[in-house]
């Protein structure tokens, strides 16, 4: 017994000892930490719809033109770029000394090369093609000029040249190597390079020196994954992490970390927008007079400043008020439950009505609010009841498959920030998004602002869109959130972007 | 000997078998990758989705996928993942070692600290610290893991600044995850060893080695341990099986890169490469071990070598 006894103490004190051994955080300088909510699996441009993709990559990867954090279009790779045959070509000039981190020359070739794989056969077997399907063909015109050839004038495109799908990749590099081994092993002409990948647990890259726009000023970026919210901050309250990329910080975790001294809550309007739409084909919401009592009967307002805590923005159409096709002066229907009880007297609906709410089961945020809406809507004489889903069984059955209730969650975050990426695919007849309306006018106004380069003609006819849709009461539009970042104080010149593409050339740690 | 592992062999290929159709089968009834791909947004064509489709395999009929994947465990190439394209085999060589590393310092570090208490406990029945034991275990049994990983999380991370929240690294990376696992096995290992123990003390022949003379230590670790080893061991080796479930979300509460946390995202992604390797690795851990429990008695208990 003696023996066991201090064996066991032994053990307690070798615990003891190592636990002390390991102190100080890791941090060398130039370094900086990140926590990414996804593992995407490739680094390949083609491969992905993920936005942590995107909090990487935007450091590797350049395309044709440039989108910061400010929302401006700048040039990218490509110094200038014109619109020629209304349109339906687009001429670039391509920045000239820039190399790919292998050494590989940048030029008309590797865009072309880009392209084709895209929209060839590699491109076939991943999502992002179906966002350049406009283009038909690149041209080489000389080694710094390319003509991209499109099938049909596509407005979003010189927004969509600057992330995801359209990032120029280096042709010798992947011919030689093979598919395989670029997805683990990124180049690209970005200003950090790739040094190592190890799957579930994270991605190193390193400045490259050579870059066009001069070296980064960080010597290294550690991206670390981390699935679990509240490990994330764990991790950054303990110094480990320098930024927390969202969407990962809860809306009741921002007291915790702004609590913390060496800590701060950087909080952006994103694209990202939720509403509860009508099942506008069956039962009392067929009737838009239901639909707009209730509307009137939830204050969107209440449930922005308490729910959300501010981190977000009350919405009278389907996007972000940074979103092309927003309307300043479009108001959503206000909070009125009387009015909203004489609009249901006056649809002939009898105070205890039920109806039925879909949501995502494990978005948190909408667990509250849908209770909010419900005991609203009691209010006005309606009894709501909450259907949580599985994700993927909410958007690969439920909501395709019109099996929705009375009213269903719709979560969007388009990062082109185009009114016409969500408004299409929800309110055009056919669509997969769209299980229930069929409505010739708003097909018609969907289908003729899609071939116009004239800006301020689309922009008239996507604002036309989302009064019409308003009037129509498809949707219950509740709010924007915010984008949230966790950040370090010693992370000195962060700007965090709406859409998660961080580019940290000139960010720096104390 | 021979006859009766051939015929665990064949129970095991079995149970693998079953659990893995059930398991490939069900997972296609709740959605489908090529949607997930496009994050509930995107404008996919059913043209797109095809091209998916077909690119992933999924358009073949469900045995056609089914065998393939079959064939796959015997040629040990389990495909690619659906997110990504990374081999399977690649992902689950570098999980399975990170999980059965945290199981096995859970289980260690458990029966480490049950055996000798819940000798403790047995020898002082109704004393003071056999109450004192019996309540502490109690109440390692009531904590959910999940919140227990969490109050450690806090105390030891960011309150103490001793040990790294989450990942896997040094030893002391460790530490957390094998202690939360190892506190909620301790629990119940602690009131088997006791009562197990107060059992054979009552036997005969650890009176009799009482009355030989032999010193306390002797009577209890070299006669009456032995006698108990066999529902110890029995129950040690199911709880094996428990542990792996459990690990799930421990892995996930300390971002453990192991067989949990790539079963969670699979789930997620719809990621079916990669929940069957994931379920069928599982299971032939468990069957594997549950054949070694059944070994170990053997070897234990000569009264069953010869049976």
């Amino acid at each position: 017994m003696r023996i066991m006894k201090r064996g066991l103490l032994t053990a307690f004190v070798a615990l003891a000892m190592t636990g002390t051994a390991f102190t100080a955080p890791a941090h060398a300088e130039g370094k900086l930490t990140l926590s990414s909510s996804q593992d995407p699996g490739s680094w390949d441009p083609i491969d992905t719809f993920l936005v942590a993709w995107a909090a990487v990559s935007t450091n590797i990867f350049e395309g044709l033109t440039y989108r910061g954090p400010d929302m401006e279009l700048v040039p990218g790779l490509a110094e200038s770029w014109e619109e020629l045959d209304e349109g339906k070509r687009i001429r670039f000039k391509l920045r000239q000394n820039v190399s790919f981190h292998n050494g590989e020359p940048f030029n008309a070739e590797a865009v072309k090369y880009t392209f084709d794989r895209l929209l060839g056969e590699e491109g076939a077997k991943g999502p992002q093609r179906s966002n350049y399907v406009a283009i038909e063909s690149v041209e080489v015109i000389d080694d710094y000029t390319v003509d991209m050839k499109l099938s049909t004038p596509d407005p979003v495109l010189l927004t969509k040249l600057a992330g995801y799908g359209a990032m120029v990749v280096p042709p010798k590099y992947i011919e030689e190597k093979g598919e395989d081994f670029f997805n683990l092993n990124p180049v690209g002409t970005g200003p950090f390079k790739f040094v190592s990948y190890e799957p579930k647990v994270g991605i190193k890259l390193e400045a490259f020196q050579d870059y066009w726009g001069g070296a980064p000023k960080l010597s290294e970026l550690d991206y670390r994954f981390i699935t679990e919210p509240a490990t994330a901050v764990a991790e950054l309250q303990a110094g480990r992490v320098d930024i927390v990329i969202p969407p990962i910080i809860p809306i009741g975790m921002i007291p915790v970390i702004e609590a913390d001294p060496n800590l701060e809550v950087v909080s952006v309007p994103g694209p990202t927008v939720d509403s509860l739409r009508f099942n506008t084909r069956d039962g009392i919401t067929a009737d838009p007079k239901v639909r707009k009592a209730i509307i009137m009967a939830v204050d969107r307002k209440t449930i922005v400043e308490s729910i959300l805590a501010g981190q977000g923005a009350e919405i009278a159409t389907f996007q972000s008020a940074l979103s092309f096709g927003h309307d300043e002066e479009l108001a959503p229907l206000s909070y009125d439950p009387e009015a909203a009880k004489k609009l249901l007297e006056e649809a002939g609906v009898e105070p205890g009505a039920s109806l039925q709410i879909d949501i995502r089961g494990n978005d948190a945020t909408m667990n509250e609010v849908a209770q909010v809406v419900a005991s609203y809507l009691q209010m006005v004489g309606l009894n709501a009841t909450i259907k949580p889903y599985e994700t993927n069984v909410l958007l690969n059955d439920i909501i395709p498959q019109g099996k929705t209730g009375a009213m269903f969650q719709q979560k969007w975050g388009g990062w082109t920030f185009d009114y016409d990426n969500t408004a299409y695919s929800m309110y055009h007849s056919g669509e997969k998004w769209n299980p229930y309306e069929k409505d010739e006018t708003l097909d018609k106004l969907l289908e003729s602002q899609r071939p116009l380069t004239d800006r301020a003609e689309r922009e008239r006819i996507l604002k036309e869109i989302g009064a019409y849709v308003a009037d129509r009461a498809l949707e219950l539009p509740l709010y924007n959130t915010n984008a949230i970042y966790g950040v370090s104080k010693r992370v000195k010149n962060f700007i965090a972007p709406p859409d998660n593409r961080l580019k940290l050339t000139d960010v720096t740690v104390e | 000997m021979a006859g009766f592992l051939v015929k665990r062999f064949l129970q095991a290929i079995f149970v693998v078998i079953a659990i893995t159709l059930l398991v490939s089968f069900a997972i296609r009834l709740t959605g489908d990758p090529a949607v997930t791909m496009f994050q509930g947004g995107g404008s996919m064509t059913e043209d797109d989705l095809a091209r998916i489709r077909a690119a992933l395999g999924t358009d073949k009929p469900f045995f056609v996928q089914y065998f393939d994947f079959l064939k796959g465990i015997i040629t040990l190439d389990f495909g690619r993942s659906f997110v990504g394209g990374t081999q399977v085999s690649t992902l689950i060589g570098n999980a399975v070692p990170a999980t059965l590393m945290l199981a096995f310092v859970s289980m260690a570090i458990s029966i480490v600290l049950s055996i000798p208490l819940g000798i403790m406990a047995a020898t002082s029945r109704g004393k003071g610290l056999d109450q004192a034991i019996r309540i502490f275990s109690l109440i390692g049994l009531s904590f959910p893991n999940f919140w227990l990983a969490t109050m450690l999380v806090l105390l030891f991370s960011i309150t103490l600044g001793l040990l790294p929240p989450s990942g896997m690294g040094g030893i002391q990376s460790y530490i957390m995850p094998g202690a939360t696992m190892a506190i909620i096995l301790t629990a119940t290992n602690v009131r088997l060893v006791r009562t197990t123990m107060l059992d054979t003390l009552q036997s005969q022949y650890v009176m009799v080695a009482r009355a030989k003379g032999l010193s306390e230590t002797k009577v209890l670790y070299k006669h009456a341990l032995r006698n108990c080893a066999i529902p110890l061991v029995t129950y040690f080796g199911l709880q094996f099986g428990s542990l792996l479930g459990g690990i799930v979300v421990i892995e996930r509460v300390f971002n453990w890169p192991g067989l949990g946390t790539l079963a969670f995202d699979a789930v997620g992604a719809r990621d079916y490469p990669v929940l069957q390797a994931v379920i069928t690795v599982l299971s032939l851990l468990i069957v594997g071990i549950n054949l070694l429990v059944d070994i170990a008695y053997g070897l234990i208990d000569p009264r069953i070598r010869t049976e």
